[in-house]
């Protein structure tokens, strides 16, 4: 019985029904009293209940525990590690500090929902497989491509690269763990709240508006749509919060002699993203919350009947989900820098101008916000310096892509999965990169957005680029999080299989938008299909290529080759410890003693241990 | 030595990109050329299907040709070289780039400014409202002469500027007709422009480009769908028949 009053799933069960009851109870009262009509007001009452019953979520699971205690004057131990690490798998369903075990909670989270809104994917490739309509309708379509893109976005692409960060980082710069470990472990505690959020709103008609939502098409949609604010809301509270976490812990917690230069590439692409998340997720939590109050409380931000402006919405929605395609792929472009260096045995070529660019990305990712708009009717004027701004951006891009094959050059390069996926990233990258550039014309936009070119574009980008470099990067750590190496035969099977499908799903898409096909559409003209039925058949493929990865994970995790401590030869300090490490990563604090990427040096480390001896004298800088 | 041979291999991927250029230019499948706009856009387009296969090229071929010739033979544990960068080569990548999207940046405005006809659209051609609905259009003739109001038909004169004005009743549409490689944004409470002089006589599909609920995939002249029908471009002297035939129609009912 004491697993309901300590802090657990099972806590969970009772908590969340309560909050989300007494909010209900309250807003009940408050309308009655206030003589509001209809007093029962179902939708009303079941926002408050779903925002409060999140509260009541997050105290169930303990994330108040420590915190209320501290508030209250209650007996606090600072030496009391009872929540930091996992003993047993049950230890991964509970609230735990260990930077660690929130990555891998992240992981296997984030990828679980990946495999859901591939599936939401797969249904819909499915209809559009032939002409004519065949298995769903226009609004199960139109929900499928909403909940599609809203659970990819939200619940994995962002968050995915939290938790990889989450366990490299602390370890990356020699830190125990992160700055806020409790505020970290909330931070993961939001994510499967969002995500059950967003997906129980198909219990009440869900949302059939994209994962952009525009008002005032979404004034017309049924409780669900609220439920995606709800959601989104909530992931973004997530993502700011682990931002946060993110900044401290690389500005300040860095081991000695770390100094900015001598960070592994990752490092700078966190700081980079982290500063994005925190300054752009508030303007998509504001828009979020003016949309809600729009819909259930009668305000009018974007509703035109009371004065309201519809375009104000997309503005503050880009200025966010601009930045945001930059927060999912910054990171990525640090995983890919590792994973490169490591596999080619050589430093990454530019090591400074690969850090400034991201950077400069980060930084320009905030001017660029309204060439999702060029069609939308905004201020003319606004379009022709958002097209520079955006035309700029391919410069520090191009800049990392070219210093990768600079490290790839001369180097001596292995062939494995991890370094697979990242050649395969820089050839998709490159391709989505360059309709990106066509795209920010503003008259070439002009003549083909809103179509299936878009739909390529952004695939590339997203899929081509992020969700390849988050292969990578999960190829690559495995032997450390494990302990056991991966198969690599099975890998490379799923990378070629991953990689031409790929294209064979995406490319054809281009031609289809040059045509004239619009996207989100559930039916198309004739002449589109039969690059129609490639693209699903390729979709099929690429979703089953996905089984491989998910075998050669589970069946590695238990019965692989163990991997010993450095099965690649990294230099950086992550691979310092055993694998995996132990709880609190670095039986003595480390010393950092040179560059992360000193391939090629006889003898040359980047981080010791004092009690150990120098190899060489100190060099200083990279 | 090392230098030249990436001159070399820069220099075949140009060929190689060039050639992937002129294969995409001659795969593409473009709708028909139906406006005044519509070849400056498509010569853009070649040229950005140029200079991407040719930056895709050498990317690629540098790439390949890095992976074999420096791949690691079974059991090697030798390291690459310990470069850490060439000063004046990342210059070099930094500043060409630069160079490039600042002349496409320009080649643009140029062509966004000369796409816009409306300016001559008001003074000698047509000026059509378009009201977008779910799920369909409806089209006011703006000009004196004409006074067609609420035509769920598009009918306009060939070699005439036309600029739209386009507004929605209730949700954000987009007007896109392919042929004219125009697409304008109906957003709610607020007018849009644009602006196209059609140069082809026939008929040619009008496509809702934008989400607009569930009959967005029906707003579409492509689609088997009775909801919205082409636009028809007809010879001036056709023209003044329609208007003359739909106002006498509008009169008797």
């Amino acid at each position: 019985m004491t697993a309901v009053l300590r802090p657990t799933l099972a806590r969970c069960l009772w908590t969340t029904p309560l909050f989300a009851a007494l909010a209900v109870f309250v807003t009940f009262a408050a309308r009655a009293i206030f003589n509001m009509d209809p007093v029962m007001q179902e939708n009303t009452f079941l926002t408050v209940a779903y925002i409060f019953g999140s509260v009541g979520f997050i105290v169930g699971i303990g994330g108040m525990d420590y915190w209320w205690t501290w508030i209250t004057g209650g007996e606090l131990d600072p030496n009391d590690h009872s929540q930091h690490g996992a003993k047993s798998w049950r230890d991964y369903f509970k609230f735990n500090t260990d930077h660690k075990v929130i990555g891998i909670q992240y992981i296997i989270f984030t990828f679980i929902m990946y495999l859901v809104g591939g599936m939401f994917a797969e249904v819909f490739r499915a209809e559009l497989a032939k002409p004519g309509m065949q298995s769903i309708t226009n609004g199960t379509y139109n929900e499928l491509i909403s909940s599609h893109g809203t659970i990819m976005i939200f619940t994995f692409m962002v968050p995915v690269f939290a938790g990889i960060g989450n366990y490299v980082i602390p370890l990356m710069i020699g830190a125990d763990d992160m700055a806020f470990p409790r505020l970290n472990a909330v931070s993961f505690w939001l994510l499967p709240l969002a995500g059950l959020i967003l997906l129980s709103a198909w219990a009440y008609g869900s949302y059939d508006t994209g994962w952009t939502a525009y008002p005032t098409l979404q004034d017309q949609s049924p409780f669900g749509q609220t439920l995606f604010q709800i959601g989104v809301i909530i992931a973004g509270s997530s993502s700011i919060a682990t931002a946060v976490n993110f900044l401290v812990t690389i500005v300040a917690m860095r081991a000695p002699g770390m100094t900015l230069f001598r960070m592994p590439l990752l490092c700078w692409a966190n700081l980079a993203t982290s500063a994005l998340v925190v300054a752009a997720t508030p303007f998509v939590a504001g828009a979020m919350f003016m949309a809600m109050f729009d819909r259930e409380m009668g305000t009018h931000f974007f509703t035109t009947d009371g004065g309201g402006t519809a375009l104000a919405y997309q503005h503050i929605f880009w200025f966010y989900s601009h930045p945001a395609v930059y927060i999912m792929v910054l990171p990525g472009f640090g995983i890919i820098s590792e994973v490169i260096a490591t596999h080619a045995r050589k430093p990454v070529f530019g090591y400074r101008a690969v850090a400034f660019s991201s950077a400069g990305i980060a930084v320009l990712g905030f001017s660029v916000w309204a060439h999702h708009m060029f069609a939308s009717g905004m201020q003319s004027w606004l379009r022709v310096p958002i097209m520079f701004a955006t035309l700029l951006i391919a410069v520090p891009t191009g800049i990392k892509i070219f210093s990768w094959v600079g490290t790839l050059w001369g180097g001596v390069v292995r062939l494995t999965t991890a370094n697979l996926f990242a050649l395969g990233f820089i050839v998709a990258f490159v391709i989505g990169g360059l309709s990106g550039v066509m795209l920010a014309s503003v008259p070439f936009d002009l003549s083909i957005t809103n179509s299936y070119f878009i739909v390529a574009h952004f695939h590339y980008v997203l899929f081509g680029g992020s969700v390849l470099t988050v292969f990578a990067g999960l190829y690559h750590w495995f032997p450390k999080v494990t302990g056991r190496m991966y198969d690599e035969k099975l890998g490379k099977w799923h990378f070629w299989i991953t990689f031409i499908a790929l294209n064979g799903t995406f490319f054809p898409m281009h031609y289809q938008g040059l045509e004239g096909m619009p996207r989100r559409v559930a039916d198309y003209a004739p002449q589109f299909g039969w690059s129609n039925t490639v693209i699903t058949i390729s979709a099929f493929i690429l979703g089953a290529s996905t089984l491989i990865f998910v075998y050669n994970m589970v069946h590695s995790a238990r019965h692989g080759k163990p991997a010993g401590a450095n099965p690649w030869g990294s230099l950086t300090l992550e691979w310092m410890v055993s694998s995996p490490p132990p709880t609190f990563n670095f039986p003595t604090t480390p010393r950092v003693i040179g560059g992360p990427y000193r391939y090629g040096e006889e003898g040359v480390k980047h981080a010791i241990f004092p009690d150990e001896q120098p190899a060489e004298t100190e060099k200083v800088g990279a | 030595m090392k230098s030249l041979s990436v001159l070399t291999l820069s220099i075949l991927g140009t060929v190689v990109g060039a050639v992937i250029g002129v294969i995409l230019i001659l795969t593409r499948t473009l709708p028909e050329e139906a406006s005044a706009q519509a070849g400056g856009i498509d010569d853009l387009y070649s040229a950005f299907l140029w200079f991407s296969g040719i930056i895709f090229g050498i990317v690629t071929l540098i790439l390949l040709v890095a992976v074999i010739r420096f791949r690691a033979r079974p059991n090697d544990t030798r390291d690459g070289s310990n470069l850490h960068g060439i000063t004046w080569l990342e210059i070099v990548w930094t500043v060409i780039p630069f160079i490039l999207v600042l002349a496409v940046a320009f080649v643009s405005w140029n062509l966004l400014n000369a796409n816009n006809v409306s300016g001559a659209a008001e003074k000698s051609g047509q000026r059509i409202h378009i009201s977008a609905y779910q799920f369909g259009w409806k089209y006011t003739y703006l000009n004196e002469d004409i006074g067609i109001k609420d035509s769920q038909e598009l009918v306009v004169p060939v070699d005439v500027p036309i600029a739209f004005d386009i507004t929605t009743v209730d949700v954000m549409h987009s007007f896109w007709v392919p042929a004219w490689r125009m697409q304008m944004g109906a957003t709610p409470a607020q007018t849009n422009y644009a602006s196209a002089t059609p140069t082809k006589i026939g008929e040619f599909d009008i496509v809702c480009a934008f989400l607009c609920g569930v009959g967005h995939t029906q707003m579409n002249s492509a689609v088997d769908s009775n909801l919205v029908s082409k636009v028809k471009v007809v010879s001036q002297a056709d023209f003044d028949k329609w208007v003359a035939e739909t106002k006498s129609e509008a009169a008797a009912s």
